[in-house]
């Protein structure tokens, strides 16, 4: 049957319901769009005998097949649209560098729509709050305190805090620092939040 | 958040669950000739699909040939939604098991309007009144789930009535951990914990 | 909303404190705060309130309504009308949650008070439930929600707002309008 090909790629995004990008089915999309091409060039052929011979009874076939094009049509762009909602959401759940992993997953027009969204997120988040700036990534919850305790859950190397101090994120250590510096690095995995 | 379904007779273009709703297959009958598409049956080797052969077609599929002026192609109500069906659910509905039947029993319901059915009028009544008949359970049973496991519960819902579900107990979840002060708690993505679970799991097959 | 907004919201609400320091009043953007004399109660927002109590600057005088008797007859009422009772603060449940965290002995039955808030609002989510169950078997278009409080609201609103959408668009199949097809 046609158009298997097409829910396939929408199993594979609906297998991985909570929000993970699973890596780019090229192969898939290009399947879908031969079978397209396919599809699209019988019908051609069909609508011309159809027309010069008068062969009306060939119009339940070409229908049936430009059924099968509009579906393969809605399968491939309901699949990008919803790779582009997760990749949309990455970008406040990991922050503007992304593990390799997931840019692996990534075709070329994703990662460069990656980059877009980036910027004008950007853009906007430096034409806020007057000319610092307000990155609104930040904070998703309201704050209870400026500073947090948090402990390392893997060695991260050196970091500087607001007043120019520099301290060193190893495994297992424990620091009081500024929260907002903290929030990302905790929703990366790399801290954890402690309450006393 | 991925797109949602558009439950009742229209879909939405992009949701995923309405595209898997679209699938479900449905008997029907040709009722004109398929020239040069034969090879779509498995059972045949004729050039054609023949008048009044009959096939199961996806939802899609049929909803794109039918045509209520032309006899394409003529539709038969899934069991679930004739007569003898309607009359169990019509009985008690808290009993049937929604996902084993369904598992889009609503959804499908809703969309076998399109087929224009002497019995439409009843398939509409039938869906809505399981539906209200069923919500008791399903409230009762997201609200109260206290951090149990809950699958035992969603086992025989319906995918709407599982959505319904998941959107009772976030809130009842959020509400606990605000409760027990875990709410200012700052937590790790739950989609880098995934993933993280997921190499784990590679790495172990 | 998560709840922790709500909780946020909450903390706006005015409280009496009696500090041990004096300063004079300050001018804030959300309105001026003191001056603060020692001994003297004045009026500030809750999350002044907590701040200052977890240095040890003031002593918090619970809202009149954080009372057992008072309480008593809130949940007694509660438990007596089929319909919600007006509830004298709109934040009831965040701010006994704050204030018996952080200043507990600034209050008395501290205990019982939060039995007490944990019974009203117990009953007042089954009756909450017990309504959304009614208008859905009697295929109500909207929900009244009187008297309810915006924590209350927070916790079922994802549920009540999908289960009258489903209703809405299962009822609409009844009186059928043929639609776009894909």
């Amino acid at each position: 049957m046609f158009c298997e090909k097409a829910l396939e790629l929408i199993r594979e995004l609906q297998r991985m319901g909570d929000g993970q990008l699973p890596a780019f089915n090229e192969d898939g999309i290009r399947q879908v769009l031969e079978e397209m091409k396919a599809l699209y060039e019988q019908n051609q052929s069909d609508v011309n005998e159809a027309k010069t011979e008068g062969k009306s009874e060939l119009i339940p076939t070409i229908k049936f097949r430009h059924s099968c094009l509009l579906r393969n049509q809605r399968c491939s762009a309901a699949y990008l649209y919803d790779r582009l909602l997760r990749i949309r959401a990455l970008r406040w759940e990991y922050g503007s560098v992304l593990p390799t992993t997931i840019r692996f997953h990534m075709c070329a027009e994703e990662t460069e729509w990656f980059n877009q969204y980036k910027k004008s997120l950007a853009t906007y988040m430096r034409s806020l709050g007057g000319e610092e700036g307000l990155d609104i990534t930040q904070d998703m919850k309201p704050p209870k305190s400026l500073y947090i305790e948090v402990r390392c859950l893997k060695d991260h190397g050196e970091f500087e805090i607001d007043d120019g101090t520099v301290i060193l994120l190893k495994k297992n250590s424990q620091h009081f620092l500024p929260r907002w510096k903290c929030e990302q690095l905790i929703r990366q995995g790399i801290l954890e939040h402690v309450i006393s | 958040m991925p797109v949602p379904p558009g439950i009742g007779m229209e879909e939405n273009y992009f949701s995923l669950d309405d595209i898997l709703l679209s699938h479900e297959r449905l008997p029907c009958k040709t009722e004109c000739s398929f020239p040069r598409l034969g090879f779509l049956e498995k059972s045949s080797d004729t050039r054609d699909i023949p008048e009044g052969s009959k096939m199961e077609m996806s939802l899609w599929l049929a909803k794109g040939l039918y045509e209520k002026k032309r006899r394409v192609l003529s539709v038969e109500l899934p069991k679930v939604y004739r007569e003898g069906w309607r009359t169990v659910f019509g009985a008690d509905p808290t009993v049937v098991d929604l996902h084993k039947m369904g598992p889009y029993y609503y959804g499908l319901g809703s969309q076998m309007l399109h087929f224009d059915s002497p019995e439409n009028t009843e398939i509409a009544q039938i869906v809505l009144q399981t539906f209200i008949g069923r919500f008791r359970r399903t409230m009762d049973s997201s609200q109260n789930a206290y951090n149990e496991d809950t699958s035992a519960l969603v086992e025989r819902l319906d995918c709407l009535e599982r959505s319904l579900f998941k959107a009772g107990q976030s809130g009842l979840n959020g509400f606990q951990q605000w409760e027990k002060g875990r709410s200012s708690h700052l937590t790790a993505s739950s989609l880098v914990i995934n993933y993280r679970k997921r190499k784990i799991t590679d790495l172990q097959a | 909303m998560d709840a922790a907004e709500v909780e946020f919201l909450a903390e706006k609400e005015i409280v009496k404190i009696i500090p041990n320091f004096s300063l004079d009043k300050i001018y804030l953007i959300g309105g001026d705060l003191g001056p603060f004399n020692p001994g003297l109660s004045v009026e500030v927002p809750v999350w002044l309130a907590l701040n200052l109590k977890q240095r040890h600057k003031c002593r918090i005088i619970p809202p009149e309504w954080m009372d057992t008797d008072k309480l008593e007859e809130i949940r007694d009422q509660e438990r007596k009308l089929d319909t919600f009772t007006p509830i004298p603060s709109l934040y009831y449940m965040e701010l006994t949650k704050l204030l018996l965290n952080h200043a507990a002995d600034n209050i008395p039955k501290a205990d019982e008070i939060r039995t007490l808030v944990k019974d009203i609002w117990d009953t007042r989510m089954a009756k909450l439930r017990l309504s959304a169950d009614s208008f859905i078997s009697q295929q109500e278009a909207h929900a009244q929600l009187d008297n309810l409080t915006l924590m209350e609201i927070n916790t079922t609103r994802s549920f009540l707002l999908d289960s009258l959408n489903y209703m809405y668009k299962l009822r609409s199949n009844l009186q059928p309008t043929r639609t776009l097809d894909y």
